[in-house]
């Protein structure tokens, strides 16, 4: 290529440059199209299925053009009451996101900053609780739920929720906060903050990406969760994952129905993820800090 | 007094990193704390910040035990090695943010900030965030966000180390102007003896955690305690030969031309060190000494080993039987392998303590 320029003088070159890069983009968006319709394909043909009738989505070859009806998502609200059950699920994930975040942030600093006897033990403990299979800790968990009076109420699963987020946050916010320079909290301590406004006003804002990533992560997790809801709820409240598998009907799937639940599910989720974009690239690929 | 300090002392574990400080510094004083890397100077800085809890001992600022208080009770400011600067806010909100703090109205801060950020020079650099600008630019920053609150107590932490060569003895010249102006007590924690002696008003010497000697850095060159501090200072050091005290209260060295020119008060100095059972040195700065006619009096035959010359001077490394010693001279036609006279200005030798001791 050196070459090629140095024989032809400059703008035969340049134009060749030109077409070289034009090419190369054209290439990159090939590929970044397919990718996406890879992973899209069956996040449309759930959204297609959602407002086909049942003869339509078992129709073979699948149709791409057919008459829509909202009775899948009739029967979710009406029958089945998903409004309920979205409230319920709102309600429990919202309020346990918040706890894990609050708590394990603060935790996740004490680990980072300070230094006390037993710190990596406690933080090996906190770890500890994910390492549980969670449908050992199930039957146990019926039987506390019971003789406490908080069986099928919301708060139980956001107990159990915010506990099982709480390692996540702790950990991953942990490394966030380490990579923030000390001097930095130094300096604002000089400046006249206390710890508590070091915290609040200097680590908190240079950590947003890491909580934003981590808090997307959490909600999902329990958004999702499906075996405690399932076991330690019974009409009340009863979360939407629990309330989607009744899809599962008792001679065949509907996957209709099944199809309308997961859209109503994934909503929340895709909206939060789109208002997190700007943070998450940077938060997931960890360790964005730096002065 | 501005600053005093008595008896402090931190140990992290079994490691002792400053043991049993007194410094008194006054004010509108510029004290150094100059010392090798781990000698404890910038942990008795923080503990004169307020960042570190001190094992032992205690703090005053104007007076006012501050020992125990945060940081931000003592009226202080402090400018970090790595600036710490806060990479989210811009260049203005973050000379602002000590203000802001503090509470102190709107209207008031933008005048402090704008006036501040003019007399550093960083007036046109206002919006910008602390990752776009130069580590030269990002100092002044820090020094303009220590400066704008007029503490009564300025801190450094090796401010300058970060930057290039050229750019540090600018920004020396420009924080010396700049504190002498504002009259602040300071603070300066430095590795570099270059920094420390043009600099301050005051130097003390750290080595492994003790103060070895404090004084003016004319005084220190001039009369250097220790051998560590004979060494630590000057460039090339300062040449020590190992001394001892005869029977008859004669100082003996192996240049013992020299040691017979001993003024009388390093003589005294020297038994005294000898009655304590101390070993010394006989000490002499290669430019108190001076090629001179073989056969002189009180001259002593040295065999040239290199020359350096560096231009403005020149650096002849003798030898005299197993002593090597460096004199400085100006220009010189001396060559390697000759056989030179040296003789030393006799006011200007001196007795050094070999052991470092804590300064009492």
């Amino acid at each position: 290529m050196t070459v090629y320029s140095a024989a032809h003088g400059a703008a035969p070159s340049r134009a060749a440059r030109f077409t070289r890069r034009a090419a190369g983009a054209a290439g990159a968006y090939v590929l970044a199209i397919l990718a996406t319709a890879f992973f899209a394909l069956p996040l449309v043909w759930i959204a297609l299925s959602s407002v086909k009738s049942e003869a339509d989505i078992s129709a073979y070859p699948p149709m791409w053009i057919f008459t829509p009806t909202a009775a899948n998502f009739e029967e979710l609200f009406g029958k089945l009451k998903a409004f309920d059950a979205l409230l319920n699920s709102a309600f429990v994930v919202c309020i346990s996101t918040l706890l894990a975040m609050i708590m394990g942030t603060m935790a996740a600093y004490a680990l980072a900053r300070f230094s006390f006897r037993g710190k990596e033990n406690v933080a090996l403990q906190v770890l500890s609780i994910r390492m549980m299979p969670a449908i050992v800790s199930v039957i146990p968990l019926f039987i506390i739920a019971r003789s406490l009076g908080v069986f099928d109420t919301p708060w139980l699963l956001i107990a159990i929720y915010a506990l099982n987020g709480l390692p996540f946050v702790v950990w991953v916010m942990r490394v966030f906060i380490q990579d923030v320079p000390k001097s930095i909290e130094e300096a604002a301590m000089i400046d006249g903050c206390g710890r508590y406004e070091v915290f609040f006003r200097i680590t908190l804002p240079l950590v947003v990406p890491g909580l934003a990533a981590v808090l997307v992560i959490i909600f999902m997790f329990s958004w999702n969760e499906y075996l405690f809801a399932s076991m330690l709820t019974s009409s009340h409240a009863k979360t939407l994952p629990v309330l989607a598998a009744n899809a599962i009907k008792p001679k065949a799937i509907s996957w209709g129905l099944s199809s309308a639940a997961a859209v109503v599910m994934s909503l929340p989720v895709i909206l939060l993820v789109l208002s997190a974009q700007r943070y998450l690239v940077r938060g997931l690929t960890l360790g964005a800090v730096k002065g | 007094m501005s600053i005093k300090v008595k008896g402090l002392s931190k140990r992290f574990g079994s490691h002792v990193a400053v043991r049993s400080l007194d410094i008194e510094i006054a004010d509108g004083e510029f004290f150094v704390l100059l010392g090798p890397s781990g000698c404890g100077k910038s942990t008795t800085l923080r503990m004169i910040a307020g960042l570190d809890v001190p094992s032992a001992g205690q703090v005053s600022i104007h007076g006012r035990d501050v020992t125990y208080a945060e940081p931000r009770h003592r009226d202080i400011a402090m400018v970090f090695q790595d600036y710490g600067l806060y990479p989210n806010m811009t260049v203005y909100q973050n000379i602002e943010f000590p203000l802001k703090v503090r509470k102190v109205p709107k209207p008031e801060r933008r005048g402090k900030i704008l006036d501040t950020a003019e007399r550093l020079g960083i007036g046109d650099l206002l919006q910008r965030k602390p990752g776009k600008i130069s580590g030269g630019q990002r100092q002044r920053v820090s020094l303009a966000r220590a400066l704008v609150r007029s503490p009564h107590v300025f801190l450094m932490d090796e401010p300058l180390s970060n930057l290039d060569a050229a750019l540090r003895a600018t920004m020396r010249t420009e924080i010396r102007q700049l504190v002498a102006n504002l009259g602040i007590t300071t603070v300066y924690v430095t590795h570099d003896q270059v920094e420390a002696m043009s600099m301050a008003d005051r130097i003390g010497i750290m080595h492994r955690g003790d103060m070895i000697q404090v004084g003016a850095p004319l005084q220190v060159y001039d009369n250097p305690r220790t051998k560590f501090v004979a060494q630590f200072i000057g460039s090339p050091p300062m040449n020590l030969i190992p001394a001892t005290l005869s029977r008859d209260g004669r100082v003996t060295s192996s240049l013992q031309p020299f040691a017979d020119l001993l003024p009388e008060a390093q003589r005294t100095g020297a038994i005294d060190l000898a009655a304590r059972g101390v070993p010394f040195f006989l000490g002499v700065r290669p430019e108190h000494l001076t090629v001179c006619a073989s056969g002189s009096a009180n001259c002593v035959e040295a065999e040239v080993e290199i020359v350096e010359p560096l231009g403005q001077t020149t650096n002849i490394h003798l030898r005299v039987g197993d002593t090597h010693f460096v004199l400085v001279t100006g220009r010189s036609t001396v060559t390697a392998g000759s056989m030179v006279g040296v003789v030393a200005n006799p006011e200007h030798l001196r007795v050094v303590e070999g052991e470092p001791r804590p300064a009492a």
